[in-house]
């Protein structure tokens, strides 16, 4: 197995992440975007770690962190998105265009 | 060979799911395919030799985002939304921006190209317990605290609101009936 099908799966990962990003109307369809992109970003820290150096376990370690980190970013994005769902009863990106309800 | 069984396998089940994750107009359907996809990443950690890893992207990805997204989506959904456009108008120029980085992704991956792996794959949640108590010590107490600031902020803003809520009700003078022979009361 070689370095490179994992490299492009990740690249692949995060390109359809930022394409659903890019284009989703509905703000958890964004969200779940980001995380798909998180992943991609993932995949290409523990294979870089596998391949370039074996002997260590830094980027493994890196991923732990970011996994901590997505799951706190989806848990304020999502308590943020019922508070405004609360407000104006929509989810989609277009109508939320106001600072102050 | 059973590697390369295990990981083409594993790629095109994380990007079906991930292509259905951008695609289904159901968000509810999107939900559940972002679980088969993370579900897939996690296998694809366990191809690398990364078991912690793999362990905790299921704990964490499956057991709790896939799951807490799940229950947005049936909290904050309507019946209108199954036949609604899921996409805006700028398909176009997303497709167009996703092919560029794609491509532009490509032509570093071919410099790695038929590069494999010297060593065998040995397990490291040892090794990444060493890193995280040693010397990644200051982040790892970091992280906690951000996991903290982000519970607080999160009950902050799904809290109802103090319309209904007894938060404006004023507090009642004293306390109406104590406990009879509560120590912290009579405290100097």
């Amino acid at each position: 197995m070689t370095l490179a099908p994992y490299l492009f799966l990740s690249a692949c990962l995060f390109v359809i992440g930022l394409f659903g990003a890019l284009t989703r109307r509905n703000v958890i369809g964004i969200l779940m975007s980001v995380e798909l992109m998180f992943n991609g970003a993932n995949i290409n820290l523990v294979a870089f770690n596998r391949f370039l150096h074996p002997q260590s376990t830094l980027g493994q370690a890196v991923t732990v962190f970011t996994i901590t980190v997505a799951a706190a970013e989806i848990v304020v994005g999502l308590a943020l998105v019922l508070a405004i769902y609360r407000e104006v009863s929509t989810v989609y990106a277009e109508d939320f265009n106001l600072l102050r309800g | 060979m059973i590697e390369q069984i295990a990981f083409y396998s594993l790629a095109a089940v994380t990007l079906v799911a991930a292509l259905l994750v951008v695609t289904l107009r159901n968000v509810l359907h999107s939900a559940l395919s972002l679980g088969l996809c993370l579900f897939g990443v996690a296998g694809i950690f366990a191809t690398l030799g990364a078991d912690f890893v793999a362990a905790s992207q299921v704990l964490v990805y499956v057991g709790g985002i896939a799951l807490l997204v799940l229950f947005v989506v049936l909290l904050a959904a309507r019946h209108s939304e199954l036949v609604l456009r899921q996409t805006n108008q700028q398909w176009a120029a997303g497709l167009f921006i996703a092919g560029a980085t794609l491509w532009g992704m490509s032509r570093y991956i071919a410099a790695y190209r038929g590069l494999s792996a010297t060593t065998e794959a040995h397990p490291t949640t040892r090794d990444i317990a060493q890193l995280l108590l040693k010397d990644l010590a200051v982040p790892f107490e970091l992280i906690s605290l951000v996991l903290l600031v982000a519970l607080a902020g999160a009950i902050l803003y799904s809290h109802q609101g103090k319309e209904e809520g007894p938060a404006d009700a004023p507090p009642p003078a004293g306390n109406p009936d104590p406990g009879p022979g509560d120590p912290a009361e009579e405290a100097p």
